[in-house]
């Protein structure tokens, strides 16, 4: 009805949009393919032509650890974000904001006091007592089975079940 | 008289700031169990100072009303049993046992605030805060591949569910301009985009309720996920999911309409039969209580089918039902069955003959199992009948029919279990349970038999308190 008519009327440019996005791009890729040459060399194939040989994998391992630090990062930066916008209330809210603010900060660095406690903040952390000796009891286990079971050690050290 | 009101939930707040303050000094299995479960306790005694306000209006997101109280009351009761649970599961466990119980008092504080919440946007909050906990909680046995898989497979699946949440809830508010319960659908402008966004709504709930269609999930993540966790996943967070739904379809015009009683009356058609037949060839306990926590989500749902004043009361009495018995069941798994000391023991064979060597715990499963099939004088025959009593009013005989057949269904594989229990022991030794904190456990859990036989026989006191504790429907 008019509800539907209105609807029409404010949709109908975003479809325009889309379908001349679409077409825009499928021509460019279209046209380039079809009147483009091809050729099928071994250097012509990898990613930069005339940059720096691309060496192994993308989905290389890297240390957990950077991940740790990513997430933390991230906490304490969106923080800010609060903090901010804080500011630039902080009149309007009076003394009543300022008590909510300092409660929202005292959370917040009892979660930095709780990470720096269990080391997160340490680039190597040091692992509960008990942990560190399992630790060295597997490597023992390992290095005792040799070569062959290095696959199963790196997947989910079985050895931690049984002991 | 608004801070009275919402009493439970600061102190659960407080104890939360308190337990991550005293786990950055001291990582003492003890103190964290007594300190979270005292939080609990007295989170409990809260509720009795907020009884007398209700119901009150708190802040534009929540009302505070006897109904949300009788749903506190249960979640505290069943975060508390989790906690004594993971007391005793964990105390075997040499690393990090302390941040088990701030996640659960992370979930339990969602939870709350979902019982009492009368606005979409608060709504959402609570789903998320007891989603985004029970992530790391069933993935905290992270050295066992079973559990991170399962605690992987619910986090991404829980985002898919919260992604079509979002969407509903955003096309609910293009089309009624407002976020609270009882606004939506008040106008009668574009319905269509209304339905599609309470349809979206009911699928992000029905995932987290793991009702049929959406139910996939279900059965690895309970057999994955430590005994504790599973616990709390299928007692609390359906019961707050649940308890949320059902105010948003008390509350909200938009449950008025002819269509979105269909989808409900399938959805819960389809869960009762699919739930039951699943579970009728599983070997895994865990599993098998999986399906039939599905199965009995499909009988709750017909009281929502149904709808009027009685369906609340049944909704109630039914919840009280599948908490205890819930508790109970999964419970007996989690104290059987810790994984640092072997693998976990969810398989049936491991219960045979556990009546020989365990026989507190073997008769607590056994009074759990029948509860469950709903055999008269346990407290799982008045649930089952107030759940056929709704449906026999309202007409509905098509869930009627589901309903019996499903239960015909369930005495099968529920009495299986049972017979397993009292046969021939043939096992090895089992895991010696001598340890004070899985005395603790076992008094809790046979007392949750005690009581679900006691309300079985005389269950008068409990539907008075559901019938006091209705929903309050704001001006």
């Amino acid at each position: 009805m008019n509800d539907a008519a209105q609807q029409s009327v404010t949709v109908w440019p975003l479809v325009l949009f889309f379908a001349s996005a679409m077409g825009l791009v499928g021509l460019m890729i279209g046209l380039s393919s079809i009147l483009g040459g091809r050729h099928n060399e071994k250097l012509g194939n990898e990613p930069f032509e005339s940059g720096i040989r691309p060496t192994g994998s993308a989905h290389r391992r890297f240390s957990v650890q950077f991940y740790l630090v990513a997430i933390i990062f991230v906490l304490f930066d969106l923080e800010v974000v609060f903090v901010f916008s804080y500011a630039i209330a902080a009149p309007a809210l009076g003394w009543a904001g300022y008590g909510a603010f300092i409660f929202f900060l005292g959370m917040i660095t009892l979660g930095l006091i709780y990470e720096w406690r269990i080391g997160a903040l340490n680039w190597a952390p040091k692992a509960p007592r008990q942990m560190r000796l399992e630790a060295i009891e597997i490597n023992r286990a390992r290095n005792l089975r040799g070569e062959s079971t290095i696959d199963a050690g790196a997947n989910h050290s079985p050895t931690l079940d049984q002991s | 008289m608004q801070i009275v009101a919402i009493l439970a939930p600061l102190i659960v707040t407080a104890t939360i700031v308190l337990t991550i303050g005293a786990v950055a000094f001291t990582r003492s299995h003890r103190i964290m169990a007594g300190l979270s479960s005292t939080g609990l306790v007295l989170a409990l005694l809260g509720l009795i100072p907020a009884s007398i306000t209700v119901p009150i209006q708190v802040t534009p997101l929540y009302i505070v009303d006897g109904f949300g109280l009788f749903y506190m009351a249960l979640i505290l009761i069943a975060a508390l049993i989790s906690a004594i649970l993971a007391y005793a599961y964990f105390e075997t466990q040499s690393d990090y046992r302390a941040e088990f119980y701030i996640l659960l008092l992370c979930a339990t504080l969602g939870a709350l605030s979902l019982v009492v919440c009368s606005h979409l946007a608060s709504l959402f909050i609570g789903i998320e805060l007891v989603s985004v906990p029970l992530y790391g909680m069933v993935a905290y046995a992270y050295r066992d591949s079973v559990s991170l898989e399962s605690g992987l497979k619910y986090m991404i699946l829980s985002g898919v569910a919260s992604a079509f949440f979002l969407f509903g809830m955003a096309l609910m508010f293009a089309a009624s301009g407002s976020l609270t319960f009882t606004h939506i659908g008040q106008n009668p402008g574009g319905s269509q985009l209304l339905l599609l966004g309470v349809g979206m709504l009911v699928v992000g709930l029905a995932f987290k309720l793991s009702i049929a269609p959406f139910h996939l999930w279900t059965p690895d993540v309970y057999q994955g996920a430590p005994g504790p966790a599973s616990t709390f996943l299928a007692t609390v967070s359906k019961v707050a999911i649940f308890a949320a739904l059902l105010r948003f379809f008390q509350t909200s015009p938009v449950a008025q309409n002819a269509w979105l009683h269909v989808l409900i009356i399938a959805l819960a058609f389809i869960s009762m039969l699919v739930g039951n037949l699943l579970a009728l060839r599983q070997n895994n306990l865990k599993r098998l209580l999986g399906y039939s926590s599905i199965a009995h989500l499909g009988y709750i749902l017909t009281a929502i089918a149904a709808g009027g004043p009685l369906a609340a009361t049944a909704v109630g009495v039914y919840f009280a039902v599948y908490i205890l018995t819930s508790l109970g069941a999964f419970g007996v798994v989690s104290v059987v069955s810790s994984p640092f000391t072997g693998t976990e023991a969810s398989d049936l064979s491991n219960y045979r003959g556990l009546f020989r060597h365990q026989p507190t715990l073997a008769v607590t499963l056994a009074v759990m199992m029948i509860s469950l099939a709903g055999i008269p004088i346990t407290f799982g025959f008045i649930g089952k009948f107030y759940a056929l009593l709704v449906a026999v009013n309202s007409g509905l005989w098509w869930l009627v029919a589901a309903l019996i057949i499903g239960s015909a269904m369930g005495l099968y594989y529920y009495l299986r279990v049972t017979f397993i229990l009292f046969g021939a022991y043939e096992g090895d030794a089992q895991k010696s349970l001598t340890e004070s904190s899985s005395r603790t456990a076992i008094m809790a859990l046979s007392l949750l038999a005690a009581l679900v036989i006691a309300l079985g026989i005389y269950p008068t006191p409990l539907i008075d308190l559901v019938n006091v504790a209705g929903i309050a429907v704001p001006a």
